[in-house]
This record gives structure tokens, C-alpha cells and sequence, in this order.
């Protein structure tokens, strides 16, 4: 979430973004950690990372606490976390089956 | 009450000057530096807990460190990560060698005794001239271990090291 009206993150920027945010919360080992962005939509904001699942606890603590994005106000909301792709398409609960 | 472990390691270095930088402050601020670079602000947070300089020897370059039992593997891997000291605005590069982890202070003495009588040895042995070989060989015949009951004993190297 970016409430300020500004410029967007490009999806490079936003991969950085997201790199940084490790990096200042678990050093370089943080930042080693493989995350991969697997879409990123910059009119929405939002995206689906991919990391290991021994790494979910940094990359979520390091997603939580990052505050800034070039000196302006951000927050990371995350929505959902699966071990599935497809589990992150749709509300399951939701599905209506015809 | 928590555990603690205690990490013995050395300094090193090619330049000579840098053993005027072997104090606690100077050391215990480059040690956490290199946790804080390798590991961030969470890492860097976990080691301070309880993070000291318990006993140092400049002309050695033996340095005992403190830390909590949960993050000690924290600290020894930030520890090659050292690259320099910095003191009183002089800083040199150095590096630093894990020699032993114990839990508690006396099991890192008594390595500490057993590994410096060993360099000692081997420095004999590397002895390129007569007068060098006899100074350490006075040295050696020296060294004894007194049993003083000191309240500062633990800490102490008994083995004599100019």
C-alpha cells in the first residue's frame, strides 16, 4: 500500500523493494534468501512471491517492519500465504460450482 | 537463568599496529558490526543480548567473547566477517579465527593453556636463529601452572607469555 499518490514501483523496483526489506531486517543472508516475484500487477499493488518455505519467517517479518519506500510512507499487507499456486487464485470458500 | 556460550577465537593481522587496536571496545564494536552487516537489525538485536568481551590478550590476540546460547551459531558465523579494528581513529584490517566454544569460562581457559603451550612449541620449532631459541626455550622451562585460589584466576592465562 503506497497512500500517497506517487509514482508506482516498477516490478524490478518492487523486486528490489522487497530484497531491501530483508536485507535491512536479516542482513545478508536476508537478502541471499531466493524470493522470486511470480506476477506483479502495478496498478493494484500486488503481487505473488515465491520463497522456500524455511524462509517464510524472515521474508514476512522483513515484509511486516519495512516502512518506507524512497522516503515515502508503505505498508505490505499480506493476503494470503499457500504451499499451492493455485490456492491463491480465489477465495475458496467462495467458489460457486454450477 | 539463561545459558550462555563463551567463543574464544584470535585476532590476526599483518601489520603490527594493529595490536594497539586489541581492546574490548574496539573489538566488541567491529564484532557487531559484522553480525549487524550479516545478519540485519534482527540478528544484530538477538546477539546483543548479553554480548561482551569477557578477557582479551593484545599480544596474543586471544579474545573471549559472551553470548546467549541461542545465538551463538549467529555470532561464530559473523565472526570471518571481521575485516578490521578501529580504535581512536587509527584502523587497521585484521581477521579473525574461531579456536574453541565452551559453555562455560573455565573449558575455554584450559583450551586457551593447552593450545598456547602448543604455539609456543611451535614457534620453537620455527626458530630461525640461536637467540631467538633460547629466549623461548627459557620461556617454556618457566612456564608453570600455580594453583592460586584468586577470585580473578579463572580468567587468567597461567602459561608465561611475554
Amino acid at each position: 500500500e503506497l497512500p500517497d499518490g506517487g509514482a508506482r514501483p516498477s516490478a524490478a523496483q518492487f523486486k528490489q523493494l522487497v530484497v531491501s526489506a530483508l536485507r535491512e531486517l536479516h542482513g545478508e543472508v536476508g537478502a541471499a534468501l531466493p524470493v522470486d516475484v511470480l506476477t506483479y500487477e502495478e496498478k493494484t499493488l500486488s503481487a505473488i512471491l515465491r520463497v522456500i518455505s524455511s524462509g517464510l519467517v524472515k521474508l514476512w517479518s522483513a515484509l511486516t517492519l519495512l516502512g518506507f519506500y524512497q522516503n515515502r510512507r508503505c505498508a505490505f499487507r499480506v493476503l494470503q500465504t499457500s504451499p499451492f499456486l493455485l490456492a491463491l487464485s480465489g477465495n475458496s470458500r467462495e467458489i460457486v460450482l454450477d | 537463568a539463561h545459558s550462555r556460550r563463551y567463543v574464544l577465537c584470535e585476532v590476526v593481522s599483518e601489520d603490527p599496529r594493529c595490536r594497539q587496536c586489541i581492546e574490548d571496545r574496539a573489538v566488541g564494536l567491529a564484532v557487531r558490526d559484522a553480525i549487524g552487516r550479516l545478519h540485519g537489525d534482527y540478528g544484530l538485536a538477538c546477539c546483543s543480548i548479553s554480548f561482551t568481551v569477557k578477557y582479551l590478550n593484545a599480544y596474543t590476540g586471544a579474545v573471549l567473547l559472551r553470548c546467549r546460547k541461542d545465538s551463538y551459531r549467529l555470532l561464530c558465523s559473523a565472526l570471518p566477517f571481521v575485516r578490521q579494528l578501529e580504535s581512536r581513529n587509527q584502523r587497521y584490517p585484521c581477521a579473525i579465527n574461531t579456536l574453541h566454544v565452551g559453555g562455560t569460562i573455565r573449558t575455554c581457559q584450559k583450551f586457551l593453556i593447552q593450545y598456547n603451550r602448543r604455539q609456543l612449541l611451535r614457534l620453537l620449532q620455527n626458530c630461525t636463529n640461536e637467540e631467538e631459541r633460547r629466549c623461548i626455550q627459557k620461556s617454556l622451562l618457566s612456564c608453570s601452572l600455580t594453583e592460586e585460589q584468586s577470585q580473578s584466576g579463572d580468567e587468567e592465562d597461567d602459561d608465561g607469555m611475554e
